[in-house]
């Protein structure tokens, strides 16, 4: 049995005096980490990385989209994907951050400014990843001048739209906070506020998927709760890797208490991650007919590789979380990554397995524009994955993520993120 | 005007799957190439024209399917900048290319899988002159569009173009909100089926049986 499930012994495991004696030797050596070369670098490389992204965005407008492979019957691809992972993604670090805050509990340490910087490098690349697939982006002021109340997508962009100025206007006040500008009152409300927008901006991009009665897979009431355990999932994971990676860097101190502490959130979220997935599968399964064949396709179906990876992958996770002896650093940030991928491996099964069932499976004349690959019958461009993005649409995403992790640099290197000395 | 709820009935016992309407309809509408507003498809084996059954109990017919106008339209839902809307006076779903953004939510949210097409790059098209009804908009790059019950036809009375071709007149157009207009004579006389009833859309496309 872990020591997780033993009462008597959780507090110990979180009592570590070492790391504040080696404070006044941190200080100088996280100084050096934001001068040091490898950072400057980091931002450079980044930096290139964003300009290519751009420059095949613009090549993707110009010459047009049929150069994704995205076509009329699965019209959603890996930009997509990538949305709904950095949505889920940017949960963490508001999250680990606000809860401690907002219920007046004991936070993990000194993580919580970069944890929330995480997370608004995380949105701006869910957000830039909507831009890039949309056919008219120059269009996108139409948004706010013929809005459809009514329409999901709508309500994505206004909470998503809140939730990145809230994560900024949550950091801005931890840093006044800290000296002494902003009021703890003011600064819990703050946390509270966020904490609301952040649940419900996970729910919301579900209802994206989960409202419409098109597609089989998305058509649950379960879908909204269960994004939210999934961005809990990956965004804890990536407040960890992100934690140890930077301490490791000699950015910031963080006691091994925190990390073992965020450790256990993130099995316990693992675990009722796996439990939601087991309740949608057993619910869609056992009645047979059509939900059976989403089971089908899951299992043993094109999506298979990416639904046992995820299982696989998060019950490994958790074994590493909850097992003490095994939360070791190198493990606990492996245990992070495979949760992280777990987590896309499961956005790819519910964009790709959307468009995997087709509701009319009648076959037809097809052409280059019906679908993805369009050479054989309908049957044959079903047999394998639907949908596989093209060179394109990889350089793309690239360039997108490049920008979260230059504006995640940037903050590195000129914003106060470090923990104050107390 | 009068609100009307304006139908389409397809005889599968007439159609014989001649594609005329498809072509009728590319044509009327000057689509680009490789799109297709209207689709024969075959109900019965795993291949176009192939029938379900070993001989002698074969068994096929077609459906004809474009966009559905349905009553309860999934895409209209959807659309964040309200460019696909429902008529009010004649029920038919409209799309208004000027303000689409091209985000394809109404193409996920549209159970009928391929009816609603996207132009994946600029409208390229076979003749080097436009070709159908002046009155037709003209096709945008990246912006969804899809059948429009020839709404271009309907303003002029006409029928759409797919019916006034169909060679084995398996086509009926009108209104059902008329009880004796031929389309709700046909409703009453003959059994038809819609596609997906259980999706709640309320298709305005009959299968007459």
């Amino acid at each position: 049995m872990s020591e997780y499930m033993q009462g008597g012994a959780l507090a110990n495991d979180d009592l570590d005096f070492s790391a504040p004696r080696g404070r006044d030797h941190a200080a100088e050596r996280s100084t050096a980490a934001v001068k040091s070369p490898a950072l400057n670098v980091a931002i450079g490389v980044s930096a290139v990385a964003v300009l290519a992204g751009l420059a095949l965005w613009a090549m993707q407008l110009s010459g047009g989209m049929v150069q994704t492979a995205m076509r009329n019957l699965d019209s959603w691809g890996l930009y997509i994907t990538g949305f709904m992972f950095f949505v889920g993604l940017s949960a963490g670090g508001l999250i680990i951050s606000s809860v401690p805050k907002a219920l007046g509990i004991r936070g993990f340490g000194g993580i919580s400014k970069v944890a929330v910087f995480s997370s608004i490098a995380c949105t701006v690349v869910a957000i830039g990843l909507v831009v890039v697939d949309m056919g008219q982006p120059f269009r996108v002021w139409e948004l706010f001048v013929y809005s459809n109340l009514g329409s999901p997508l709508m309500w994505d962009i206004i909470v998503l739209a809140t939730y990145l100025i809230l994560s900024c206007v949550y950091l801005w006040a931890q840093i006044q906070a800290e000296r002494g500008k902003v009021s703890a009152v003011a600064l819990r409300i703050v946390s509270v506020i966020a904490l609301v927008t952040a649940v419900l901006v996970h729910s919301v991009t579900a209802w994206i998927f989960g409202l419409q009665q098109g597609h089989e897979m998305w058509h649950t009431a379960l879908l909204a709760p269960w994004f939210v355990s999934s961005a809990l999932v990956c965004g804890t994971a990536l407040v960890m890797a992100v934690v140890i990676g930077l301490r490791r860097a000699g950015y910031l101190e963080v006691e091994q208490g925190n990390v073992v502490r965020l450790a256990k959130l993130l099995g316990a979220f693992v675990l009722v991650d796996l439990y939601f997935f087991g309740c949608d599968l057993l619910t869609e399964g056992f009645p047979g007919g059509a939900g059976a064949e989403v089971v089908a396709l899951l299992t043993q179906g094109p999506l298979a590789p990416y639904f046992w990876f995820e299982i696989i992958g998060c019950a490994a996770c958790a074994v590493i979380c909850l097992t003490p002896a095994l939360r070791r650093n190198g493990l606990l940030v492996a245990a992070s990554l495979l949760a992280i991928a777990g987590i896309f491996c499961k956005r790819v099964q519910l964009l790709v397995g959307g468009f995997q069932i087709t509701n009319l499976d009648l076959p037809f004349a097809m052409n280059s524009m019906s679908v993805t690959y369009a050479d054989g019958t309908l049957a044959d461009a079903y047999a394998n994955l639907v949908y596989w993005p093209t060179p394109l649409e990889f350089g793309v995403t690239l360039g997108v993520v490049a920008l979260g992790f230059l504006i995640f640099f940037l903050g590195l290197k000129f914003l106060p993120l470090r923990p104050t000395e107390k | 005007m009068a609100e009307s709820k304006l139908v389409m009935l397809v005889d599968t016992k007439r159609c014989i799957a001649c594609n005329s309407c498809a072509v009728a309809c590319k044509v009327e509408n000057n689509l680009p190439k490789d799109v297709w507003w209207n689709r024969v498809m075959t109900v019965g084996g795993p291949h176009l024209d192939a029938p379900s059954g070993t001989y002698p109990n074969l068994e096929m017919y077609n459906v004809t399917v474009a966009c559905q106008h349905c009553e309860n339209p999934a895409c209209v839902k959807v659309c964040p900048v309200g460019a696909t809307y429902k008529d009010p006076e004649t029920g038919v779903v409209r799309q208004d290319y000027d303000k689409c953004i091209g985000c394809r939510m109404c193409m996920s949210a549209c159970p009928y899988n391929g009816v609603r097409s996207f132009n994946w790059e600029e409208p390229a098209y076979h003749l080097d002159f436009p070709v159908g009804d002046q009155d037709v908009a003209p096709h945008q790059k990246h912006v969804v569009e899809k059948c429009t019950f020839c709404w271009h036809r309907l303003a002029k009375g006409l029928a759409p173009a797919c019916v006034e071709v169909c060679s084995a007149r398996a086509r009926i157009f009108g209104d059902a909100s008329d009880p004796d207009s031929e389309v709700s004579r046909k409703l009453r006389e003959r059994p038809a089926m819609r596609l997906l009833e259980d999706r709640e859309t309320e298709p305005s496309v009959y299968f007459l049986q």
